[in-house]
């Protein structure tokens, strides 16, 4: 199954995915073990399963961040030994769940991934007004972020604003795979909409987006898989009409839907298939 | 000795009296220091004693080995302080510290003792031991206070860090804002120091300078020299250990990964067994020696 020919054909191959997680006070759990799964440029791919089944354990490992994970993960068929973690990562961008803001203030933490190293010579690429406070302006406005100003201390953003900025920070970037990390948890539906917006977009784009969700769908996943048990399996799309009805329960007792959903999304996921049938 | 004053034995016990109701106040408070006062004034005391004779037959032999060998023991027990009193830091740090210390002693003999001071013999032990004895005093607790700091930096750091490396951070760039604080924390001391020298602290050096007759210029002159290269040095200490040891809360592919402290043998766990004090400690040494192979493994 993991032939080379295999990995060469989509945009973000991983193989092998493995999660051994110590236990406190000695011992070790496999949260699970020989996992594969691609993804292509466009794509927006929801991650869904019951808590602690390991869904950010998995994001985490293909940005190779986790340090209780390995696998062996290629980009266009290149595998990422033979990137450097720094190089890696700006092309596979994990974002955390919750958005840590760097800098005195917004248009800083915005700037923040320009100042490092792996983007130096990137930089001379892009035209020159890229950090100036009028074209950061600019690309918050045309991502529907009017309404945070860039001169504000990041503490001092809305929950939604800081996701967004989180999220704009990391699109600027132009990762080719963006591994969202339940970046709408916590966040109104207006805003939950903001940022599913900005995600579809980039995968409009050409990204290739891959999201961990709690919420009802949305109708912007292409692709919708399950982790559950140690097991990564594809299920398929809700109808539009299923999307619609999730949309018509959160106007009304939206609370509870979401509720349930992020009590055990799998769950969630299998009784929307039973409802089809 | 003119303008010299002797203290008896009733001085000594009226200083142990001070640190016993000292004790005693914090006992009442239940500030949990009242032992480690007690016991840091015996070792204290004798420990001056003893320093104080070896350094007199030190300087009336004159030969060089004694004087190296002395300062060898100094930097030795600087180690072994630094370590004790440096809470967070992980296992493995030893050669490390020892050599940011032995480092910055060779500067400071090669440039305070050598260049500026120039003493014949040029080991004289009057001189380079209380040298090497300021630098040390120092040195260590600024040490000890950055690597704390640093280890504890790193390790609050966790998501800043963790968002840093997922935007392509390299290690170095992950790390830095806890070595500034480190390193800043570290020099706090050392600065004060340098602040308050002459209105707060008049340094014993000094006045026992003036007290044998040597004009207050050529005094301060010594002192400041001292003073100065001694802050300065610190900071180069600091640095050597910082960047010697910001790798460590990294592994293979720079995965953000903080070291377990390492365990904190207090007097108690020594006149005890160990055993008793900590049951579960196989159980946590396994693991760590698990997570070792890991890291080895991974490279």
């Amino acid at each position: 199954m993991d032939t080379a020919k295999d990995t060469g054909r989509h945009l973000f191959t991983a193989r092998t995915v493995t999660a051994v997680m110590p236990r406190r006070g000695g011992g070790e759990t496999t949260v699970f073990r020989g996992l594969s799964f691609d993804v292509d440029g466009g794509e927006v791919v929801d991650v869904t399963g019951p808590s602690g089944s390991g869904k950010s354990t998995l994001l985490t490992a293909f940005a190779r961040l986790n340090v209780h994970t390995s696998g062996t993960f290629a980009l266009d068929g290149r595998d990422s030994d033979t990137f450097t973690p720094q190089m890696w990562r700006s092309v596979v961008a994990y974002l955390p769940q919750t958005p840590t803001l760097i800098g005195d203030t917004v248009a800083d933490a915005i700037r923040l991934p320009w100042t490092l190293k792996v983007r130096h010579s990137e930089r001379a690429h892009e035209p020159k007004d890229l950090l100036t406070d009028a074209h950061i302006r600019a690309t918050l406005d045309d991502m529907g972020c009017a309404d945070i100003d860039l001169d504000r201390a990041p503490r001092d953003l809305s929950g939604g604003q800081a996701a967004r900025v989180s999220l704009a920070r990391t699109l600027l970037t132009k990762p080719r795979v963006l591994l969202a990390d339940e970046v709408d948890a916590g966040l109104d539906e207006e805003n939950a909409d903001k940022v599913a917006d900005l995600l579809k977009k980039a995968a409009d784009n050409g990204t290739a987006v891959v999201r961990i969700r709690h919420r009802a769908p949305d109708g912007r996943a292409t692709r919708m898989v399950v982790l559950k048990d140690g097991v990564l399996r594809d299920v398929p799309l809700p109808t539009a009409a299923q999307v619609a009805a999730a949309a018509r329960d959160d106007d009304f007792g939206g609370d509870d839907v979401a509720a349930a959903a992020s009590v055990d999304g799998a769950d969630g996921a299998d009784s929307a298939l039973r409802k089809e049938r | 000795m003119n303008g010299y004053f002797d203290i008896d034995i009733w001085g000594l016990v009226a200083a142990v009296v001070m640190v016993l109701i000292a004790a005693g106040i914090s006992a009442l408070m239940k500030t949990g220091v009242a032992t480690s006062l007690v016991w840091a004034t015996a070792r204290s005391l004798v420990q001056l004693l003893a320093m104080g004779f070896i350094l007199q037959y030190v300087i009336r032999q004159d030969n060089v080995w004694l004087v190296i060998g002395l300062i060898a023991l100094m930097l030795l027990a600087a180690v072994q302080i630094t370590m004790g009193r440096a809470t967070g830091a992980p296992k493995g740090l030893v050669g490390i510290v020892l050599l940011a210390l032995v480092v910055t002693m060779l500067l400071m003999l090669a440039i305070v003792a050598e260049l500026i001071v120039r003493p014949k013999p040029w080991y004289a032990p009057q001189l380079v031991v209380p040298l090497t004895g300021m630098l040390l005093g120092n040195t260590v607790s600024a040490l000890a206070l950055g690597l704390s700091r640093f280890f504890e930096s790193m390790r609050e750091r966790y998501a800043e860090v963790n968002t840093l490396l997922a935007l392509g951070a390299t290690k170095w760039e992950a790390a830095k804002p806890s070595m500034i604080s480190s390193i800043r924390l570290g020099l706090l001391p050392s600065v004060a120091m340098l602040a308050s020298s002459g209105i707060v602290t008049i340094p014993g050096m000094m006045s026992g300078q003036i007290i044998a007759g040597k004009s207050p210029v050529s005094a301060a002159k010594y002192q400041f020299v001292i003073l100065a290269a001694v802050a300065a040095l610190t900071l180069v200490a600091d640095s050597i250990i910082i960047a010697l040891i910001y790798k460590r809360c990294f592994i293979s592919y720079d995965r953000y990964f903080v070291p377990e402290p390492a365990k904190q043998l207090s007097l108690k766990d020594l006149i005890r067994l160990r055993k008793d004090v900590h049951p579960d400690e196989s159980a946590a040494e396994l693991k760590r020696a698990a997570a070792d192979d890991r890291r080895m493994s991974a490279r």
